[in-house]
Protein backbone atom coordinates (compact mmCIF):
# COMPACT_ATOMS: atom_id res chain seq x y z
CA UNK A 1 0.00 0.00 0.00
CA UNK A 2 1.40 3.39 -1.06
CA UNK A 3 2.58 5.29 2.01
CA UNK A 4 0.08 8.56 2.51
CA UNK A 5 3.18 10.38 3.19
CA UNK A 6 5.81 9.61 1.02
CA UNK A 7 5.36 12.54 -0.84
CA UNK A 8 5.82 14.74 1.83
CA UNK A 9 8.49 12.99 3.54
CA UNK A 10 10.64 13.08 0.68
CA UNK A 11 10.02 17.11 -0.30
CA UNK A 12 10.61 17.99 3.51
CA UNK A 13 14.03 15.75 3.44
CA UNK A 14 15.32 17.74 0.41
CA UNK A 15 14.28 20.85 1.97
CA UNK A 16 10.70 21.85 1.18
CA UNK A 17 9.47 24.01 4.10
CA UNK A 18 5.69 23.74 3.30
CA UNK A 19 6.18 20.17 3.27
CA UNK A 20 8.13 20.32 6.67
CA UNK A 21 5.42 22.28 7.99
CA UNK A 22 2.23 20.04 6.48
CA UNK A 23 3.99 17.13 8.11
CA UNK A 24 4.25 19.05 11.31
CA UNK A 25 0.55 20.27 11.75
CA UNK A 26 -0.78 16.86 9.84
CA UNK A 27 0.99 14.79 12.63
CA UNK A 28 1.96 16.92 15.77
CA UNK A 29 -1.32 16.81 17.59
CA UNK A 30 -1.57 13.34 17.50
CA UNK A 31 2.48 12.98 18.66
CA UNK A 32 1.56 15.67 21.43
CA UNK A 33 -1.54 13.58 22.54
CA UNK A 34 0.53 10.37 22.71
CA UNK A 35 2.86 11.76 25.02
CA UNK A 36 0.76 13.17 27.26
CA UNK A 37 -1.13 10.23 28.03
CA UNK A 38 1.45 7.81 28.24
CA UNK A 39 3.24 10.46 30.45
CA UNK A 40 0.87 12.10 32.11
CA UNK A 41 3.00 15.59 31.52
CA UNK A 42 1.92 18.16 29.31
CA UNK A 43 5.42 19.95 28.80
CA UNK A 44 7.17 16.85 28.64
CA UNK A 45 4.70 15.90 25.84
CA UNK A 46 5.57 18.50 24.02
CA UNK A 47 9.39 18.05 24.56
CA UNK A 48 9.06 14.03 23.23
CA UNK A 49 6.45 15.27 20.07
CA UNK A 50 9.70 18.12 19.60
CA UNK A 51 12.33 15.15 19.74
CA UNK A 52 10.54 13.28 17.03
CA UNK A 53 10.46 15.89 14.72
CA UNK A 54 13.88 16.17 15.01
CA UNK A 55 14.28 12.69 14.10
CA UNK A 56 12.26 13.31 11.54
CA UNK A 57 14.07 15.58 10.12
CA UNK A 58 17.61 13.74 10.35
CA UNK A 59 15.83 10.98 9.28
CA UNK A 60 13.68 12.48 6.33
CA UNK A 61 17.16 13.09 3.49
CA UNK A 62 17.21 9.33 3.08
CA UNK A 63 13.75 8.04 3.85
CA UNK A 64 12.90 5.40 1.69
CA UNK A 65 9.39 4.37 0.42
CA UNK A 66 8.57 0.57 0.71
CA UNK A 67 9.55 -0.45 4.10
CA UNK A 68 7.52 0.47 7.21
CA UNK A 69 5.18 3.20 6.77
CA UNK A 70 6.45 6.88 7.86
CA UNK A 71 3.21 7.09 10.55
CA UNK A 72 3.98 3.49 12.08
CA UNK A 73 7.83 4.48 12.04
CA UNK A 74 6.98 7.81 14.05
CA UNK A 75 4.60 6.34 16.32
CA UNK A 76 7.85 3.97 17.46
CA UNK A 77 10.44 6.97 17.80
CA UNK A 78 7.38 8.57 19.90
CA UNK A 79 6.76 5.52 22.20
CA UNK A 80 10.47 5.14 22.60
CA UNK A 81 11.07 8.53 23.63
CA UNK A 82 7.96 8.22 26.19
CA UNK A 83 9.59 4.49 27.57
CA UNK A 84 12.87 6.27 27.88
CA UNK A 85 11.21 9.20 30.20
CA UNK A 86 9.75 6.65 32.21
CA UNK A 87 12.80 4.41 32.51
CA UNK A 88 14.06 7.52 33.91
CA UNK A 89 11.26 8.27 36.18
CA UNK A 90 11.50 4.81 37.77
CA UNK A 91 15.04 5.22 37.92
CA UNK A 92 14.24 8.33 40.27
CA UNK A 93 12.04 6.11 42.60
CA UNK A 94 9.27 8.27 41.65
CA UNK A 95 6.63 6.04 39.88
CA UNK A 96 3.85 8.64 40.26
CA UNK A 97 5.78 11.33 38.84
CA UNK A 98 3.63 13.22 36.19
CA UNK A 99 0.26 11.82 37.53
CA UNK A 100 -1.28 14.77 39.16
CA UNK A 101 -4.59 13.96 40.41
CA UNK A 102 -6.50 17.60 40.20
CA UNK A 103 -7.97 19.05 43.41
CA UNK A 104 -11.46 19.20 42.40
CA UNK A 105 -12.97 22.39 42.31
CA UNK A 106 -16.12 23.16 43.61
CA UNK A 107 -17.95 22.33 39.87
CA UNK A 108 -21.28 21.51 39.80
CA UNK A 109 -21.77 17.73 41.00
CA UNK A 110 -22.36 16.15 37.49
CA UNK A 111 -18.87 17.97 36.35
CA UNK A 112 -17.05 16.98 39.42
CA UNK A 113 -18.30 13.71 38.86
CA UNK A 114 -16.85 13.23 35.47
CA UNK A 115 -13.87 15.35 36.41
CA UNK A 116 -12.96 12.24 38.99
CA UNK A 117 -13.55 9.74 36.40
CA UNK A 118 -11.26 11.60 34.20
CA UNK A 119 -8.65 11.22 37.12
CA UNK A 120 -9.09 7.98 37.85
CA UNK A 121 -9.39 6.60 34.30
CA UNK A 122 -6.24 7.95 33.46
CA UNK A 123 -4.66 7.17 36.64
CA UNK A 124 -6.07 3.28 36.19
CA UNK A 125 -4.19 3.61 32.98
CA UNK A 126 -1.15 5.03 33.91
CA UNK A 127 -0.95 2.05 36.07
CA UNK A 128 -0.99 -0.23 33.48
CA UNK A 129 2.41 -2.22 32.17
CA UNK A 130 3.91 0.27 29.04
CA UNK A 131 3.47 -2.85 26.59
CA UNK A 132 -0.70 -3.26 27.35
CA UNK A 133 -0.72 1.21 27.43
CA UNK A 134 1.25 1.42 24.33
CA UNK A 135 -1.65 -1.23 22.73
CA UNK A 136 -4.50 0.48 24.06
CA UNK A 137 -3.20 4.06 22.89
CA UNK A 138 -2.35 2.67 19.40
CA UNK A 139 -5.55 1.24 18.76
CA UNK A 140 -8.03 2.91 20.98
CA UNK A 141 -6.49 6.58 21.21
CA UNK A 142 -4.42 7.19 17.53
CA UNK A 143 -6.79 4.76 15.69
CA UNK A 144 -4.16 2.67 13.95
CA UNK A 145 -5.31 -0.62 12.68
CA UNK A 146 -3.85 -3.69 13.97
CA UNK A 147 -1.91 -4.44 11.39
CA UNK A 148 0.15 -1.08 11.99
CA UNK A 149 -0.19 -0.88 16.06
CA UNK A 150 1.54 -4.38 15.98
CA UNK A 151 4.30 -3.28 13.10
CA UNK A 152 4.55 -0.15 15.41
CA UNK A 153 5.53 -2.71 18.49
CA UNK A 154 7.18 -5.12 16.33
CA UNK A 155 5.33 -7.63 17.56
CA UNK A 156 2.67 -9.95 16.01
CA UNK A 157 -1.68 -8.94 16.03
CA UNK A 158 -1.82 -11.98 17.88
CA UNK A 159 0.49 -10.40 20.45
CA UNK A 160 -1.12 -6.99 20.40
CA UNK A 161 -4.42 -8.78 20.91
CA UNK A 162 -2.84 -10.56 23.97
CA UNK A 163 -1.83 -6.90 25.11
CA UNK A 164 -4.85 -5.23 24.22
CA UNK A 165 -7.08 -7.97 26.48
CA UNK A 166 -4.93 -7.81 29.35
CA UNK A 167 -4.89 -4.51 29.29
CA UNK A 168 -8.22 -3.67 28.87
CA UNK A 169 -9.09 -6.62 31.45
CA UNK A 170 -6.84 -4.80 33.80
CA UNK A 171 -8.80 -1.23 33.39
CA UNK A 172 -12.00 -2.78 34.17
CA UNK A 173 -10.57 -4.71 37.45
CA UNK A 174 -8.52 -0.76 38.50
CA UNK A 175 -12.46 0.89 37.93
CA UNK A 176 -14.58 -1.62 39.70
CA UNK A 177 -14.86 0.11 42.82
CA UNK A 178 -15.05 3.68 41.25
CA UNK A 179 -18.27 2.17 39.83
CA UNK A 180 -20.82 4.37 42.06
CA UNK A 181 -19.01 7.61 40.77
CA UNK A 182 -19.22 6.54 37.51
CA UNK A 183 -22.83 6.75 37.14
CA UNK A 184 -24.65 9.84 34.50
CA UNK A 185 -24.11 8.10 31.22
CA UNK A 186 -24.33 4.64 29.75
CA UNK A 187 -25.92 2.06 31.97
CA UNK A 188 -22.47 -0.20 31.45
CA UNK A 189 -20.59 2.26 33.06
CA UNK A 190 -22.00 2.22 36.28
CA UNK A 191 -20.97 -1.68 35.77
CA UNK A 192 -17.23 -1.38 35.53
CA UNK B 1 -13.78 -12.94 7.63
CA UNK B 2 -10.52 -14.52 7.92
CA UNK B 3 -11.11 -17.43 5.90
CA UNK B 4 -9.21 -19.83 8.68
CA UNK B 5 -11.07 -18.45 11.82
CA UNK B 6 -14.97 -18.59 11.41
CA UNK B 7 -16.99 -16.12 13.63
CA UNK B 8 -18.40 -18.34 16.44
CA UNK B 9 -18.41 -17.23 20.08
CA UNK B 10 -14.67 -18.04 20.94
CA UNK B 11 -13.93 -15.36 18.14
CA UNK B 12 -16.37 -13.06 18.95
CA UNK B 13 -15.24 -13.00 22.46
CA UNK B 14 -11.97 -13.46 21.58
CA UNK B 15 -11.89 -10.54 19.38
CA UNK B 16 -14.46 -8.22 21.87
CA UNK B 17 -12.16 -8.32 24.97
CA UNK B 18 -9.32 -6.86 22.52
CA UNK B 19 -10.99 -4.13 20.78
CA UNK B 20 -14.04 -3.68 22.79
CA UNK B 21 -17.14 -2.91 21.43
CA UNK B 22 -16.97 -0.63 18.57
CA UNK B 23 -16.56 -2.97 15.70
CA UNK B 24 -14.51 -0.38 13.66
CA UNK B 25 -11.75 -0.72 16.02
CA UNK B 26 -11.85 -4.51 14.88
CA UNK B 27 -9.69 -6.34 11.93
CA UNK B 28 -11.30 -4.87 8.57
CA UNK B 29 -11.55 -8.69 7.82
CA UNK B 30 -13.75 -9.81 10.88
CA UNK B 31 -16.29 -6.66 10.73
CA UNK B 32 -19.15 -7.42 9.15
CA UNK B 33 -18.81 -11.40 9.97
CA UNK B 34 -18.72 -9.95 13.79
CA UNK B 35 -21.61 -7.17 13.18
CA UNK B 36 -23.73 -10.40 11.66
CA UNK B 37 -22.84 -11.87 14.81
CA UNK B 38 -23.92 -10.06 17.07
CA UNK B 39 -27.29 -8.76 15.45
CA UNK B 40 -28.28 -12.95 15.31
CA UNK B 41 -27.56 -13.90 18.36
CA UNK B 42 -28.30 -13.31 22.53
CA UNK B 43 -28.71 -11.24 24.95
CA UNK B 44 -25.15 -12.61 26.57
CA UNK B 45 -23.45 -11.10 23.40
CA UNK B 46 -25.32 -7.74 24.27
CA UNK B 47 -24.06 -8.26 27.65
CA UNK B 48 -20.82 -8.49 27.07
CA UNK B 49 -20.84 -5.76 23.80
CA UNK B 50 -22.20 -3.62 27.06
CA UNK B 51 -19.98 -4.53 29.38
CA UNK B 52 -16.87 -3.76 26.77
CA UNK B 53 -19.05 -0.49 25.71
CA UNK B 54 -18.55 1.08 29.09
CA UNK B 55 -15.22 0.35 29.00
CA UNK B 56 -15.21 2.66 25.74
CA UNK B 57 -17.29 4.77 27.48
CA UNK B 58 -15.00 5.62 30.09
CA UNK B 59 -11.60 5.58 27.94
CA UNK B 60 -13.28 8.65 25.97
CA UNK B 61 -13.05 11.03 29.31
CA UNK B 62 -9.13 10.54 28.31
CA UNK B 63 -9.77 11.77 24.30
CA UNK B 64 -7.00 14.81 24.40
CA UNK B 65 -7.88 17.54 22.02
CA UNK B 66 -5.07 19.01 21.05
CA UNK B 67 -4.28 21.55 18.75
CA UNK B 68 -0.73 22.66 17.28
CA UNK B 69 0.44 24.58 19.58
CA UNK B 70 2.07 27.63 17.56
CA UNK B 71 4.80 28.36 19.22
CA UNK B 72 5.66 24.54 19.41
CA UNK B 73 5.23 24.23 15.91
CA UNK B 74 7.02 27.15 14.98
CA UNK B 75 10.20 25.71 17.29
CA UNK B 76 10.17 23.04 15.38
CA UNK B 77 10.16 24.11 11.63
CA UNK B 78 13.11 26.07 12.74
CA UNK B 79 14.82 23.50 13.75
CA UNK B 80 14.23 21.52 10.30
CA UNK B 81 15.68 25.07 8.87
CA UNK B 82 18.94 24.90 11.15
CA UNK B 83 19.09 21.12 9.85
CA UNK B 84 19.20 22.25 6.61
CA UNK B 85 21.35 24.87 6.61
CA UNK B 86 23.77 22.47 8.55
CA UNK B 87 23.20 19.94 5.92
CA UNK B 88 24.19 22.59 3.35
CA UNK B 89 27.25 23.83 5.46
CA UNK B 90 28.59 20.25 5.91
CA UNK B 91 28.40 19.59 1.83
CA UNK B 92 29.79 23.02 1.46
CA UNK B 93 32.72 21.89 4.18
CA UNK B 94 33.36 18.42 2.75
CA UNK B 95 33.43 19.77 -0.61
CA UNK B 96 36.10 22.22 0.04
CA UNK B 97 38.17 19.74 1.87
CA UNK B 98 38.02 17.60 -0.60
CA UNK B 99 39.54 20.39 -3.00
CA UNK B 100 41.95 21.06 -0.62
CA UNK B 101 42.94 17.32 -0.65
CA UNK B 102 42.94 17.11 -4.49
CA UNK B 103 45.11 20.18 -4.56
CA UNK B 104 47.57 18.33 -1.63
CA UNK B 105 48.27 15.20 -3.50
CA UNK B 106 48.40 16.73 -7.45
CA UNK B 107 51.17 18.15 -5.77
CA UNK B 108 52.57 15.20 -4.01
CA UNK B 109 52.69 13.47 -7.10
CA UNK B 110 50.17 11.37 -6.11
CA UNK B 111 51.98 9.85 -2.93
CA UNK B 112 48.69 10.54 -0.60
CA UNK B 113 46.10 9.08 -2.82
CA UNK B 114 44.50 6.49 -1.22
CA UNK B 115 43.80 2.97 -3.10
CA UNK B 116 41.33 2.80 -5.36
CA UNK B 117 39.38 0.01 -3.71
CA UNK B 118 39.17 2.77 -0.69
CA UNK B 119 37.26 4.95 -3.13
CA UNK B 120 34.30 4.64 -2.52
CA UNK B 121 34.27 4.34 1.35
CA UNK B 122 36.37 7.51 1.31
CA UNK B 123 33.76 9.29 -0.38
CA UNK B 124 30.50 7.72 1.99
CA UNK B 125 33.11 9.09 4.82
CA UNK B 126 33.61 12.81 3.32
CA UNK B 127 30.18 12.81 2.35
CA UNK B 128 27.51 10.43 3.74
CA UNK B 129 28.22 9.85 7.34
CA UNK B 130 28.57 13.38 9.02
CA UNK B 131 25.72 15.03 6.94
CA UNK B 132 23.14 13.42 9.29
CA UNK B 133 25.09 13.52 12.97
CA UNK B 134 26.09 17.02 13.14
CA UNK B 135 22.71 17.68 14.83
CA UNK B 136 23.16 14.98 17.44
CA UNK B 137 20.95 16.36 20.84
CA UNK B 138 21.07 19.96 19.64
CA UNK B 139 17.68 20.86 21.13
CA UNK B 140 17.97 18.59 23.80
Amino acid sequence: MMDPDADLVRSAGAGDAQAASALVRKHLPRMISLARRMLNDAAEAEDVAQEVFLRVWREAPRWKPGGAKFETWMHRVALNQCYDRLRRRREKADPDAGINIADPAPLASEAWLAQQRTVKVGAALAKLPERQRSAIELVHFQELTNIAAAETLEISVEALESLLSRGRRALKVALADVAQDLIGDADGVARL
Amino acid sequence: MRKDVPMDRERFDHLLAAYGADFARWPAEDRSAAEAFAAANDDAVSAALAEEQALDTALLSQTVAVDSPELLTARILASQKRQRAGLDWRAVAALAACAVFGVVVGYSGGMLAPPADDEAAYFASAFEAPLYEFDEGEEG
